[in-house]
């Protein structure tokens, strides 16, 4: 088994020490320890993002015509960028809709004066996207959704409400997934659409999640005239195009470096409060020790797989359902190490590395259950992978 | 960067399980456990003949001289047609242990029988031996009733004993995995003049351990993989309130559960066999956390995918039963989770 890089990849680990030393003053760190003034965060975080795309860091396979650095596609340089980001404990910047799936999305499907305007800034943070997908009447089964356009000349008008849009408030652009075809089926009438924050008729309201941060959004469309150009790939393609994104998402949501940054962080808390000789912790961080291990070499044998253009089968699968209970358990053991202190918040007097165990242990259970929960993830596992017949239809009432 | 079996390992695996799918098949192995000793005498010779015994022994002496790796292969294919064989005692640790000795002759002579399913050796490790004398019971020793001999490891240091040798009684004990047998052995103040020294060193007897381990991990995994394989397929076919029962999430995610679980140990299994293969420090953790995660993973499988048939599940006709107390058995040996988590946890955090 081979599980070396190859030496013609030392070249790109010195450029890459180099790049972080040269930036220190910038770098963002990655785990638990980094928090602080909102403002000062976002816009270090920004600062940063830049930095990384210019260096090409982040979006590495962008084609230069976009601003990228036009690498080929190469899973192990990528790893490499990973591990040496993670040995540095720095972040490798914003992993949000915007770069990890509307850039790809739009590379695969998008028309080129689309690309030419939209992916440059998006990476490098100076456009902030949201994603208009799921509906109050349309979660898991996501293709049931009604907001709607009808054309009206080179217009569609957007009336309708998405909700759990993430960042919404603070976004300059959403892609919306939007009926258009009245006679295009479930499915096919569907459309994926681009639209600036700014359009008229659009009402943003902020919905507190159980972090106590307003990151989630009901958005309501109330006449919404958005060019009949903004549509990517076909009208009634949208179906095709939104679920290519959600791939990236299971990918965005299953990291394996960030979970060992987590436990790393755990670490250092059973050590600072002595707990790391309790059998009884030292029992429960060996056995998320087991569990992480055995997920980041699933990992690289993923990345085996993709770099031998394998299917991996029900071994991609998953990913998103461990990783999110992975990163929550690691949380809770870090919660659990610091007693009564755990229940601290950010902002409160004595509160350990800014709040964000409980800030990070309460959006882990979000992502358990966004992006497809964990629910539907045994669905698929257990229908993909393991071939179980669906669910029969109830017969109709 | 190619993480996995390589061609050649992945031919070995097919060729294995082909053969125990033709020779071992499940009704020899209720043969065996339906049996009052348990013994299968030929699947030694079998073994041997296939090159099962040999993977770990030099090729001069008969043997493959492969590694780690191969050698979980064949522990996971074991596991998963739960063959009648302590393979992680006899095939593993013994040869292990072995080949670390120093006396020339009687080496090569011991892994030769080996290779050749010809010897079959129990290990005792840390033996009860004081000035020059074996006293005491050992308990659960796999094989102990029809071994050719005993290998005696204490502080590093090997005597070979032959079964025969006078003072020496060995009783069966009632095992929950009735496809592999153990025993208590006592020994009446036996002049250990009448054993071998083969000499050794602590250093391989602490290889040979990890390897045992890890193969102990791996026929837990293959039991585990075997049991949730027979749950899906029974899944597919039985019915219940006019519904195949695997339609039903609450069936379906019990499944899915066990998949998200099992799939992962494969990975770590093939990265601690990859990490012993090159000698590395880092086995001295490795080894017990995956034994430790595998075999917990595997009970937790197990317990899932007998549920999985319900009442059959329970009866003896249902082949469920036998991955699980394969599993029980491979958990509870060479150290369970917990302890074995202490272990890697000193290493890791003093």
């Amino acid at each position: 088994m081979d599980t070396s890089i190859g030496s013609e990849y030392d070249s790109l680990r010195e450029e890459i020490r180099s790049f972080l030393t040269a930036n220190e003053d910038v770098a963002v760190p990655a785990g638990p320890g980094f928090g602080g003034d909102a403002s000062q965060i976002r816009e270090r975080t920004l600062e940063w993002q830049k930095r990384l795309f210019d260096a090409g860091y982040a979006g590495r396979t962008i084609p230069k015509r976009y601003g990228g650095a036009g690498h080929e596609p190469d899973a192990l340089a990528s790893l490499v960028i990973e591990d040496e980001f993670q040995n540095a404990g720095i972040s490798l910047g914003m992993e949000n809709q915007g770069t990890g799936m509307f850039v790809p999305t739009l590379l695969h499907f998008g028309r080129e004066d689309q690309k030419q305007d939209l992916i440059r800034p998006t990476m490098r943070g100076e456009l902030i996207w949201c994603q208009g997908y799921s509906e109050p009447g349309s979660g898991s089964d996501l293709a049931s959704l009604r907001t709607s356009a009808v054309l009206d000349g080179d217009e569609y008008v957007i009336n309708g409400q998405k909700i759990w849009t993430s960042g919404a408030r603070e976004a300059d652009m959403m892609f919306a997934l939007i009926r258009t075809e009245a006679d295009g089926g479930k499915h096919g009438g569907i459309s994926y659409i681009v639209l600036s924050m700014d359009t008229p008729g659009l009402d943003v309201r902020p919905l507190m999640t159980m972090t106590g941060d307003a990151s989630f959004n009901e958005v309501f469309f109330t006449d919404v005239r958005v060019p009949a150009m903004n549509v990517v790939g076909r009208p009634g393609q949208g179906w095709e195009v939104g679920t290519y994104t959600l791939r990236f998402e299971r990918n965005m949501l299953g990291r394996s470096s960030t979970t060992e940054n987590y436990l790393a962080g755990c670490v250092d808390i059973l050590r600072e409060t002595g707990l790391i000789d309790s059998p009884v912790y030292r029992d429960r961080l060996l056995k998320l020790e087991g569990r992480v291990q055995a997920m980041k070499y699933h990992q690289l044998r993923l990345l085996t797989d993709r770099l031998k253009k394998r299917d991996s089968g029900a071994g991609g699968l998953i990913v998103k359902l461990n990783s999110c209970q992975l990163n929550y358990d690691v949380c809770a053991l870090a919660i659990d190490a610091m007693a009564e202190r755990g229940v601290l918040k950010r902002g409160s007097k004595h509160v350990r590395d800014y709040g964000n165990w409980q800030r990070n242990y309460m959006y882990a259970l979000g992502l358990i259950i966004g992006g497809g929960t964990a629910q539907i993830q045994k669905n698929i596992i257990g229908e993909r992978g393991l071939g179980l017949p669906r669910e029969p239809k109830p017969a109709a009432a | 960067m190619d993480f996995g079996l390589t061609q050649p390992q992945e031919l070995l695996r097919d060729s294995i399980a082909r053969f125990l799918a033709q020779d071992v098949g499940v009704e020899r192995v209720r043969q065996v456990m339906d049996s009052e000793s348990g013994r299968d005498a030929a699947i030694h010779g079998q073994l041997g003949d296939q090159g099962i015994t040999g993977l770990l022994i030099d090729m001069d002496l008969g043997g493959s001289e492969l590694g780690m790796q191969e050698a979980a292969i064949a522990a996971q294919e074991i596991g998963r047609a739960a063959a009648p064989v302590n393979f992680h005692s006899s095939y593993v640790l013994a040869p292990l242990l072995i080949a670390g000795a120093d006396a020339g002759e009687r080496r090569s002579a011991l892994l030769e029988g080996i290779a050749e399913g010809r010897t079959l050796l129990t290990p005792i490790l840390d033996a009860p031996i004081e000035s020059g004398r074996v006293d005491g019971s050992v308990l659960y020793l796999p094989d102990a009733t029809w071994a050719d001999a005993f290998l005696l490891e204490d502080g590093g240091s090997l005597h070979l004993l032959d079964a025969t040798t006078p003072g020496i009684d060995v009783e069966p004990l009632q095992t929950i995995d009735d496809t592999r047998r153990v025993a208590e052995v006592t020994f009446s103040n036996v002049d250990l003049g009448a054993a071998e020294n083969l000499g050794g060193n602590a250093d391989s007897t602490k290889r040979a351990v990890h390897a045992a381990q890890i193969a102990l991990a791996a026929d837990a995994l293959g039991a585990a993989q075997k049991g949730l394989h027979i749950a899906v397929e029974y899944a597919k076919e039985r019915k219940q309130f006019d519904r195949i029962i695997g339609s039903f999430q609450a069936v379906k995610h019990m499944c899915a559960e066990v998949l998200a679980e099992v799939e992962p140990v494969q990975s770590l299994l093939w990265h601690t066999a990859d990490v012993w293969d090159d000698g590395s420090d880092e086995i001295d953790h490795l080894a017990p956390l995956l034994k430790a995660h595998a075999t917990d993973v595997a009970n937790h499988a197990v317990t899932m995918t007998t549920q999985v048939f319900g009442g059959i599940g329970f009866t003896h006709e249902c082949d469920m039963h036998i991955f699980y107390k394969r599993a029980g058995y491979d958990r509870q040996m060479l150290g369970n989770p917990t302890a074995l988590r202490e272990e890697a946890a000193a290493v890791m955090y003093g």
